[in-house]
């Protein structure tokens, strides 16, 4: 038996919830929407300072390369230090 | 028509060869490739059984859909008792081998005994032979392959093959076919190996009839766009695997120095785009490939750039072999990284596997643990490019101490090794872990202690939690076939609503293994990709058996079930750190030091990270202990197994 006309499925119908033209910032916490400009190849979150080398695969579809080393790993180490101090003065969260 | 395949039982040691149809009902019940494969290797295999014995069992498949008119059903599947953890040993492969085996006629071979000399099998439209193998051992495993070509003077002839590592019956050996499609977890390689089987060669012209051609075309071309459509596949077509590799680096999701670090600093060398620019120089612009009737095409062609083997042709690399080459051993040269995984293509090996025990290795090393003398002077220190791909060769070859150490894996290695190196290897089930790493994402950290063949991402892993979905389409993907109201978070750091998610993952992607399809075409990598409702379609046209999106998800479960069977007869426990559904030491006490600021400083909290397995257990109807309750096998229709229907 063939259906002669086919409904949308669940997946076919989350096809617009597609995001072309942005990337997500990769922080766990922050995860924002990013879009950066056409051509750049670095973008910041605004929301969390971390930043990001950017890629292009196509025109219009941007993807996150990498971080920019120094400043994220600079940011990461001071986010250890942080929490590591915190976890001697309440214990392990 | 697809559904006339047929299963052949081929006894080595006897060279008896029995050809039977699958049953209506059979198919009903478990579908084809891993489901049936898992049956099979629950009826047929001995409890106890020493997985390089005689009396293991091998099974080959390609799913229900193999060779029809749906996209990309490449997908070959093996499956044995396994040697690195003597619980369930399962992998699963893209090419070409799984619709010719299926042209050839068949679907599934159930391979017991052992030759007496190596042999081969050759396949060809509804008969088999068993032929002598002797000139092709010692082959690498695409020599193996154009060696069987020549033979039998047919360069269409596909062929799933051992290389050196699987005749040494090193238990990390993989099962190749084309040049780098590998069949790598669990060691199956060695169970060929063990068996004397050298490769299974098919070719095939029987037709395949498809129930409702005309729909099954046209419903293809809306699949088609669906899956091409998605970002994640339009990145994968552009980039391969390797993009997810760099993409989980860059928040701190890898592995680094074994255990030690979550993220590879400074590695731009081996980035996708940096990997996609020496593909481009070295094999133009079209550079990328793809399996069987796949439009995604992540498959990289490459020929090494530099070093000794500089001009020398091959494909990919994957995720995984940047994690085996850089990530891990904190090594960050593309010439290693394209050198490496060519090396281990040739000789028949897991990627994975290699990688993550040389890193542990070089860890022990570090502490002292392993010295000198156990490496035979090898300076095994961390970023040694060269230290790397000498003991690859080592393990591959069984030379020196420590490489037969290592091919033994790591569970037996540790035993070799002793003190207290076991606390340092990341597996479960004897099974490396991927080259990620969960701790800040316990429905990724939950999905590798309890699937099935051990740590894998390919079982049950709800990689869509890092995308941050709003919860409504969490919802419209979590609730279907089967009602779900319970807790749903949007937050890849959080526990709440995890075990659902695994649990949906662990039915979708057993479905997918059971039609022969590829996970880049569901639901694993991207949340708009078909899944259970769309596969309603696919198996009419195709096949004309009609199931609702629920008989599906049942299937699957049911097939699952199979498998915890297997491996509860095997010597699963819940909490057992070589044979359980359970996480290294590491996870829950050493806190991640890099990465993401929300990511640094995370470990797994033991407590709910146990909640998470009760809650795990409950929707797979298992008690405390992980053993189904009667009434679960009831529901699946297991309560009579083994029942031997095929
Ligand atoms: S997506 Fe990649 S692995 Fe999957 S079938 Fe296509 S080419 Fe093969
Ligand atoms: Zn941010």
């Amino acid at each position: 038996m063939v259906d002669q006309k086919e409904g949308l499925s669940t997946a076919e119908s989350l096809r617009k919830t597609r995001s072309y033209g942005q990337v997500r910032c990769h922080n766990p916490s922050c995860m924002g929407r990013l879009q950066p400009q056409a051509g750049v190849n670095q973008v910041k979150c605004p929301a969390c300072g971390m930043e990001y080398r950017v890629a292009w695969i196509k025109s219009g579809f941007p993807r996150i390369r990498g971080p920019v080393w120094d400043v994220n790993q600079r940011l990461a180490e001071e986010a250890f230090e942080r929490k590591m101090k915190e976890e001697r003065k309440d214990g392990p969260k | 028509m697809a559904l006339n395949r047929k299963i052949a039982y081929i006894d080595l040691s006897t060279g008896k060869i029995e050809i039977r149809p699958i049953p209506i009902d059979v198919r009903r019940k478990f579908l084809g490739g891993r489901g049936l494969d898992a049956y099979l290797l629950y009826n047929h295999t001995k409890k106890g059984c020493d997985p390089l014995g005689p009396d293991n069992t091998l099974m080959v498949s390609g799913g229900i859909l193999t060779a029809t008119l749906a996209s990309a059903t490449a997908r070959t599947h093996v499956m044995a008792k396994s040697p690195l953890g003597g619980l369930l040993g399962s992998c699963n492969m893209g090419g070409f081998f799984a619709p010719e085996l299926a042209w050839a006629g068949f679907h599934h071979l159930v391979i017991k005994g052992k030759a007496e000399k190596p042999v081969y099998l050759w396949i060809h439209n509804g008969k088999i032979e068993i032929r002598d193998a002797r000139g092709l051992w010692g082959k690498t495993t695409t020599e193996t392959q154009w060696a069987i070509r020549e033979e039998l003077a047919d360069e269409d002839i596909k062929s799933l093959v051992i290389g050196q590592a699987g005749e040494n019956k090193v238990r990390i050996a993989n099962v190749m076919t084309g040049i780098k499609n590998s069949g790598g977890r669990t060691g199956m390689g060695a169970v060929m190996g063990s068996k004397n089987l050298k490769a299974i060669a098919a070719r095939g012209t029987m037709d395949i009839k498809i129930a409702y051609p005309k729909e099954a075309l046209d419903y293809n071309k809306r699949f088609i766009d669906q899956i091409t459509s998605a970002k994640v596949n339009q990145t994968q077509g552009a980039l391969g695997t390797p993009f997810i590799w760099g993409a989980t680096n860059s928040w701190g999701g890898v592995r680094c120095r074994n255990f030690q670090y979550n993220q590879e600093l400074y590695c731009d060398e081996i980035e996708p785009e940096a990997l996609d620019e020496v593909c481009a120089e070295t094999m133009g612009p079209y550079h990328m490939a793809g399996c069987f009737g796949c439009q995604v095409h992540c498959r990289a062609k490459y020929k090494i750039p530099t070093g000794p083997y500089a001009g020398v042709y091959d494909e990919g690399p994957e995720y995984t072999s940047q994690g085996a080459f850089c990530g891990e051993p904190d090594c960050r040269s593309i010439e290693t990284l394209l050198t490496g995984n060519h090396l281990v293509d040739q000789w028949g090996m897991d990627n994975l596997e290699t990688g993550s025990l040389i890193s542990w290795a070089m860890e022990l090393y570090e502490l002292g643990i392993l010295t000198k003398k156990e490496t035979d002077g090898l300076e095994l220190t961390f970023s040694n490019d060269e230290a790397l791909l000498e003991m690859t060769r080592r393990i591959a070859f069984r030379e020196g101490w420590l490489g037969n150490a290592l091919a033994e894996g790591g569970i037996i290695a540790s035993e070799m090794i002793g003190k207290n190196s076991f606390d340092y290897l990341i597996q479960v089930k004897g099974v490396s872990n991927l080259h990620s790493d969960e701790r800040a994402t316990p429905a990724l950290a939950l999905n590798i202690a309890t699937a099935s063949r051990g740590s894998d991402h390919l079982r049950s892993r709800p990689a869509i939690d890092l995308y941050h979905l709003p919860v409504e389409v969490m919802r419209k993907i979590y609730s279907n076939p089967v009602p779900y109201d319970g807790p749903l978070s949007s937050e890849h750091t959080e526990y709440i609503g995890k075990p659902w998610q695994v649990f949906w993952h662990e039915n979708c992607y057993m479905a997918v293994d059971c039609l022969g399809i590829c996970k880049y075409h569901t639901v694993f990598l991207g949340a708009t990709l078909p899944n259970f409702e769309d596969w309603t379609k696919v198996l009419r046209y195709n096949t004309g058996l009609e199931f609702t999106p629920r008989e599906i998800w049942d299937i699957a479960e049911r097939c699952n079930m199979i498998e915890r069977l297997f491996n509860l007869r095997e010597g699963l426990q819940r909490e057992d750190l070589k044979k359980g559904d359970m996480l290294n030491h590491r996870y829950f006490d050493e806190p991640c030091r890099r990465g993401a600021p929300d990511v640094v400083g995370r470990v797994i909290d033991r407590e709910k990270f146990k909640k998470m397995v009760d809650e795990l257990y409950e929707y797979k109807g298992l008690d405390k202990n992980g053993i189904p309750k009667p009434e679960t096998l009831k529901r699946l229709s297991l309560e009579n197994e083994p029942a031997h229907l095929v």
